[in-house]
């Protein structure tokens, strides 16, 4: 019996030890490993920490475009760079670890790519005075050593949506939202304006896969897949997508109901397999890159951006993709929305109403 | 002593067949749902409760369910609680994307059902062999499944076309087909939107029409299930150490080695249940079984530990997700009305014999349909909610007996028996 309890307890820590080591693995030992420098141009002492969203280098997506940056940065300016990962499901203090590992680590400025970082950098700024750090996606911090990069999504969503209404033959279009936040509400808005101010009459149907705080619904294509079917047999014939992973889910319903799906973050037709392609009308890309890469010039230049940074088209910081050529011949119309948007003829709403 | 197991076992299964319907009430109470629901479209307007793309949405949402759970009532039935199947999925999902992608989808089928498999070995080898609690190995085994599936991904799918650390390149789905006849016919006569039939034709259309031979081995395993636990003498046994250990024991019955081979059964259906999950989204990605496992365990646990009442249950919770992610908000509202009405069912049907609970169910049902009239469709804060809320209704007021093996959760050491 006794001994048979020993080796459980052996067991229970070895499996916990080997379970930790495996966490660890993706996402704190990085800060050495992956330390490198851009091999052409001016050297620099500026050592860029960069943390990621659940995802990291190579997500095909939001992430990926964020190593573009500062890939961009390092080949330019020879900036060093640590970056590291976040876990699912992990927790907030590992996010503020990860924050204190890097600032600790002489990284300055430190990136925090998506807005599950908003608290952790709030913490963290504040330990950290002489630090900057910059947050993607979210304005809740208002430290001086603050800065948030954020994007007029609804302005690229605005033009997608119209494209959308430009191409539906029903008359009845779709979007698949991953998680019902504001973020993503505020894509639905700019699709709905944009779709609306082509045909007022438009039907617009609209999903989200899961409510806060289950964030699954940017991993699931399973579900969007299912939301996106109801669209299509409801009637829609193109969707549009703001729901990460899932979306390929929505690809697939598109290619199943002979419909259409717009893509979201980055150029989805780029990275689609090639049956998808053909059903990805457009994209609305999210340049993170020129927001990571702009952050790290800013503070190159020794005049760091500071407060809240809004990318917008006007500053090439949202836009739509044309891959595929399926909107080729609409490409002048969403031109003309897109000169009233920067210069003002149009706003466009953050909020579904 | 025989008699003593048997006669146990024999006890518990007519307490539970007191209430258990037979197969006419059944197929009873399916018409009247279904009848229900074509009252339901006619009356509310909302033609997606009864079509045939929210019955096969329904079932590729509730086959992962059902099958983690059905993982969960093999290991609970032998008297291991496996608060791992979450784990064992994840494992599944890896397994599946890694081989599925290199060697077609069946060999991911196989691969996940091996991973599955070596991730139940592992909670066996835990619980059984070393009398660990059986909440702590699965717990860990979750947190290891995650971690090692994170690893390997990294490993194995960097590089490569469409993969990443948190995604794998495109695995080929299976093709599927219909079953010949049927599906077509019930196509035609749903077109036609006569009431009832046209309703019944929909639900027949979208349970033959695109499905794969996946779909077809998940089904079927719930019978085979059915009959291996219920009708062998092999299942009696795994029953029986799940029961009453020290009996079977003493009887000659290897109590290890049946919760071993149960256990590792659990895993390797929990591993399919991740497999199906891949090939309905044709890629493995992280995340991407988002609580399936724990929601499986629970439709067990409500469905009484027997699989026709976890059928139910993930077949409910799917019909429900899939119906709020197709037309949200106004299928939620109609199915307030239909709630309402069984609420009142079921209240007429419980008042001789439990006043307060048909009172408290009347009210309910009262509530529902005031909630109907006041509202023309549900806000999109509590659709996400639909399902959780709808199956814990339901099963709370249908399982009012539920019977868990006598054993489960219980550490059992050999020769406790004496």
């Amino acid at each position: 019996m006794r001994r048979s309890t020993k080796f459980a307890a052996a067991l229970t820590a070895g499996i916990l030890s080997l379970a930790l080591t495996a966490c660890g693995g993706s996402s704190d030992d990085n800060g050495s490993a992956k330390e490198s420098t851009g091999s052409s141009g001016a050297k620099s002492d500026i050592k860029v920490g960069l943390a990621y969203d659940i995802g990291g280098r190579g997500d095909q997506s939001f992430n990926d475009m964020a190593a573009a940056g500062l890939d961009k940065a390092k080949s330019e300016f020879g900036v060093k760079a640590s970056e590291s990962e976040a876990t699912p499901d992990e927790a907030e203090s590992a996010k503020e670890d990860r924050l204190i590992q890097l600032a600790d680590g002489g990284y300055n400025p430190v990136i925090a790519i998506g807005f599950a970082y908003s608290e952790a950098v709030g913490k963290v700024a504040k330990q950290f005075p002489d630090t900057n750090f910059a947050i993607v996606d979210d304005t809740a911090n208002t430290d001086a050593n603050v800065t948030n990069l954020v994007f007029a999504e609804e302005q690229g969503s605005f033009l997608v949506g119209a494209a959308a209404a430009l191409k539906s033959k029903t008359g009845d279009i779709g979007f698949v939202g991953g998680v019902n936040v504001p973020l993503i509400n505020k894509f639905e808005a700019g699709y709905d304006a944009g779709a609306k101010a082509v045909n007022p009459n438009i039907k617009i149907e609209s999903a989200y896969l899961t409510q806060p705080p289950d964030f699954t619904g940017f991993n699931d294509p399973g579900k969007g897949k299912t939301a996106a079917e109801g669209q299509f047999d409801g009637g829609a014939d193109v969707v549009y997508h703001a729901a990460g992973g899932s979306g390929l889910g929505v690809f697939q319903a598109a290619k199943a109901a002979k419909g259409l799906a717009i893509g979201v973050d980055s150029d989805q037709y780029l990275t689609a397999a090639p049956d998808l392609q053909p059903s990805i009308l457009t994209s609305m890309i999210k340049h993170v890159d020129v927001a990571v890469y702009n952050f790290i010039k800013s503070f190159k230049d020794g005049d760091p951006l500071t407060g809240t940074v809004t990318f917008d088209l006007k500053s090439g910081g949202v836009d739509y993709s044309t891959s595929g050529g399926q909107v080729d011949d609409i490409k002048s119309k969403l031109d003309d929305f897109k000169k009233q948007i920067i210069d003002g003829t149009i706003t466009v709403p953050t909020t579904v109403k | 002593m025989s008699s003593t197991v048997e006669g146990a076992l024999e006890k518990a299964a007519t307490t539970v067949r007191k209430v258990r319907p037979t197969w006419p009430v059944v197929l009873l109470a399916l018409a009247g749902v279904i009848l229900l629901l074509a009252l339901l479209r006619v009356i509310t307007g909302a033609d997606d409760v009864a079509s045939s793309g929210t019955v096969r949405a329904a079932i590729r949402a509730a086959l992962p369910i059902g099958l983690a759970g059905l993982g969960g009532l093999w290991a609970e039935r032998s008297g291991v609680v496996n608060i791992g199947l979450e784990g064992m999925m994840i494992m599944g999902t890896f397994g599946a994307g890694w081989a599925g992608y290199q060697w077609g989808m069946w060999a991911g089928v196989a691969f996940a059902l091996l991973f599955g498999a070596l991730a139940g070995g592992v909670h066996a080898i835990a619980t059984v062999g070393f009398g660990v609690d059986h909440i702590v190995s699965g717990v860990a085994i979750n947190v290891i499944a995650l971690g090692a599936a994170q690893y390997l991904a990294g490993l194995a799918f960097t590089g490569h076309p469409g993969g990443g650390p948190t995604q794998s390149p495109q695995v080929t789905p299976m093709s599927t087909f219909d079953v010949p006849g049927v599906a077509d016919a019930a196509h035609s006569i749903a077109e036609k939107n006569w009431f009832f039939v046209s309703d019944l034709a929909g639900i027949v259309n979208g349970l033959t029409s695109r499905l794969t031979v996946l779909t077809l081995i998940g089904v079927l395993l719930f019978v085979l299930t059915w009959w291996v636990l219920w009708r062998t003498t092999f299942g009696l046994r795994v029953r029986s150490v799940g029961e009453s250990p020290a009996a079977a024991e003493s009887l000659g019955v290897s109590v290890y080695r049946y919760k071993y081979i149960a256990v590792i059964i659990s895993g390797a259906l929990a591993g399919l249940a991740g497999a199906y999950l891949v090939q309905d989204s044709t890629v493995y990605r992280e995340g991407q079984t988002g609580g399936r496992g724990y929601i499986g365990l629970a439709a067990m646990i409500f469905g009484n530990w027997r699989p026709g009442g976890l059928a139910a249950g993930s077949g409910l919770f799917g019909y429900t997700d899939a119906l709020r992610l197709r037309s949200g908000g106004e299928s939620v509202h109609a199915l307030l009305l239909l709630l309402a009405v069984l609420l009142v069912v079921f209240g007429l049907a419980l008042f001789r014999k439990n006043r307060r609970q048909a009172l408290v169910s009347a009210g309910a049902a009262v509530l529902l349909v005031v909630l109907f009239l006041v509202t023309d469709e549900i806000a999109g804060d509590f659709t996400g909610m639909t399902p959780y809320l709808t199956t814990l209704l339901v099963l709370a007021l249908f399982s009012q007996r539920l019977r868990m093996p006598k054993a489960d959760g219980q550490v059992y050491r050999k020769g406790s028996a004496g």
